[in-house]
């Protein structure tokens, strides 16, 4: 029997038997956690293991993305908390102002295709993008792997979701995103592997394949796939700076448990409105609702290419007054490449704040948060209530964000282009 | 892990999501178990630290735990006295971590219907039974690797335990 994405990269992996339901145990690549994980990682550290040494140093790392530079004395203790941890152990932190640790590890070729890396993050498994194997976990979970390099993982089963037709601009992978959330909410993926396929989504770039795998969280998903293609190969070539790496497909004969077959010819701007990301309807039915603050960003939508897809729409026209307006690129690297194409420059006289890079609103970020009654439309990935505030979120594309800032409400980006 | 666990349960519906569960606002600040318990269930029921008292057994409905990694989704529960949950699904982080810290999650789309709010329940670990108002439900047994993660109190203790064994 063949094998599917998934069960590639575990099998190169594990001694053990890699079948779906079996417990195997994992070597892991790559092992990091966050200002808001790393503090408890070190305390369960040093309770259960005192001054050993890490398993490897050189493949542990701490990124700082969450709150970052720490806004309280809180953060910044548990902050320095890591970095000392981190000197004491030789462990390079990638610290604020790097941006968003998945993405950073990426950028810097520490996570390449065919490797596994988990972390302290829900959205760890955004690497399934670069054809890795990631996943999120809790604390005590990640102090177990930085010291033994290994973690206990079920096989899971994988689906197969084909995507039929096609959409064009300004419909991007962020609508394609919420449209299949629409269809297949929480239930279809649970703790499955999702392999997607179909022209739609196998022509997207990278920056688009971040999105949408960003997203199988959301989706229930463990993690998601989609196949390479010599674009793709090129891509990631140039985003990791690595040329020596294991690209897996899928064998003809793998097994899925199920396949589901969405069509999204013809796909319109979507919406998530509150309170969950599947919640999702056409942006053009939302045109009444109004908002208040609107940020572009977090590591589903915070590439350069989102942010640059956002400056085309706003471009020449006016940020509705009123109107707070974030841009958060996702990595420093994101950041000074659209300071040098002068798209930052261009912003910020349109009016928009642009902070230094990081998960944006995510976890009490730096976009800011709403207060009672008032209304968030932005690029991230959850709109559960209190998740960004007392108001209410919403999630959409760059250009939908765009176009919303020109008018003040859910805008359909075709209505001011 | 307890061979019975007798209890009065607190149910709840579908997608109960960690930022309910344990507030982000508290994520992270390093907090003793009494303060971590203190604030779960914070957002969702303002009346769980009043249920808790009597009641240690969660039911509720798909996709428990979904969101965030944060531990203390878990860990608030465990300190709250949770003694363990039984949910239609799971969301896989939660999942893992509910065994990585010793607390009993079972799967069980039926029982998780059947069961209201207020009735008490036995679950019978050494049998994988749950029994209720005269009714009795099977539970799958845990893949036995994780059992003895669960039985071991957590992942760590697992771990030394079997390093001591080797020993």
């Amino acid at each position: 029997m063949g094998k599917t994405i998934v069960q590639k990269i575990l099998s190169a992996h594990t001694k053990d038997e890699v079948k779906e339901g079996n417990i195997i145990w994992l070597d892991i690549d790559v092992r990091s956690a966050r200002d808001f994980g790393g503090p408890n990682v070190v305390k369960h550290y040093r309770e259960h293991y005192g001054a050993e040494k890490v398993d490897d140093p050189k493949k542990t790392f701490f990124t700082f993305d969450l709150v970052a530079p720490a806004k309280t004395i809180k953060y910044a203790i548990n902050q320095s908390i890591c970095r000392k941890f981190a000197r004491e152990q030789g462990i390079k932190v990638y610290d604020v102002g790097s941006g968003i640790g998945t993405h950073v590890l990426m950028e810097h070729g520490h996570i390449l295709p065919g490797n596994t890396a988990v972390g302290t993050d829900s959205h760890y498994n955004i690497v399934g993008a670069i054809g890795a194997f990631g996943q999120g976990m809790g604390d005590v979970d990640i102090t177990f792997v930085f010291k033994t390099g290994k973690t206990w993982f079920e096989v899971p089963k994988t689906v197969k979701i084909k995507i039929k037709g096609k959409f064009e601009y300004p419909t991007t992978a962020k609508d394609l995103t919420l449209y299949i959330l629409k269809h297949i909410k929480t239930d279809f993926a649970l703790g499955r592997s999702i392999e997607f396929y179909g022209e739609s989504v196998e022509n997207l770039p990278l920056f688009g394949r971040i999105t949408l795998l960003s997203m199988v969280t959301e989706m229930g998903g463990i993690i998601g796939y989609i196949p390479f293609t010599e674009n793709t190969i090129e891509e990631v070539k140039k985003f990791t700076g690595a040329s020596d790496f294991n690209v897996f497909y899928a064998d003809q004969d793998a097994a899925y448990e199920k396949e589901i077959e969405i069509d999204v010819d013809g796909l319109e701007s979507q919406v998530a409105a509150p309170p969950h990301p599947h919640n999702v309807y056409p942006a053009k039915d939302l045109k009444d609702v109004k908002v208040n603050m609107i940020y572009i960003g977090s590591c589903t939508n915070g590439r350069e290419e989102d942010i640059e897809s956002a400056w085309r729409i706003l471009k020449g026209k006016k940020i509705k007054e009123g109107i707070v307006l974030s841009i958060t690129p996702a990595t420093r690297r994101a950041y000074k490449n659209l300071m040098e194409k002068g798209i930052l420059q261009d912003l910020f006289d349109m009016g928009a704040i642009i902070t230094n890079p990081s998960c944006a609103g995510c976890a009490e970020g730096h976009p800011g948060m709403t207060g009672e009654g008032e209304v968030s439309l932005n690029t991230s990935n959850r709109n559960f209530p209190g998740k960004q505030g007392k108001g209410k979120t919403y999630l959409t594309s760059p250009e939908v964000a765009a176009a919303s800032a020109i008018t003040g409400r859910i805008t359909d980006p075709r209505e001011v282009l | 892990m307890e061979k019975l666990i007798k209890s009065k349960v607190i149910k709840y519906p579908d997608s109960v999501n960690t930022d309910v569960i344990f507030p982000g606002r508290y994520t992270y600040a390093l907090m003793e178990p009494e303060e971590m318990a203190k604030h779960a269930m914070e957002d969702l029921d303002p009346d769980f630290q009043k249920k808790v008292k009597e009641r240690k057994i969660i039911v509720a409905g798909r996709n428990f735990g979904m969101g965030s990694s944060r531990e203390q989704a878990v860990l608030s529960l465990v300190y709250a006295g949770i003694k363990a949950i039984i949910a239609k699904s799971f969301a896989r982080i939660y999942f893992r971590n509910a065994i990585n810290n010793g607390l009993l999650v079972i799967e069980h789309k039926e029982a998780a219907d059947f069961i209201e709010d207020g009735d008490e329940v036995e679950i019978d670990t050494q049998e994988n039974k749950i029994r209720v108002k005269g009714k009795e439900f099977t539970f799958p047994q845990l893949p036995k690797e994780v059992l003895k993660i669960v039985e071991a109190g957590g992942l760590i203790n697992y771990v030394k335990e079997e390093l001591r064994k080797e020993e």
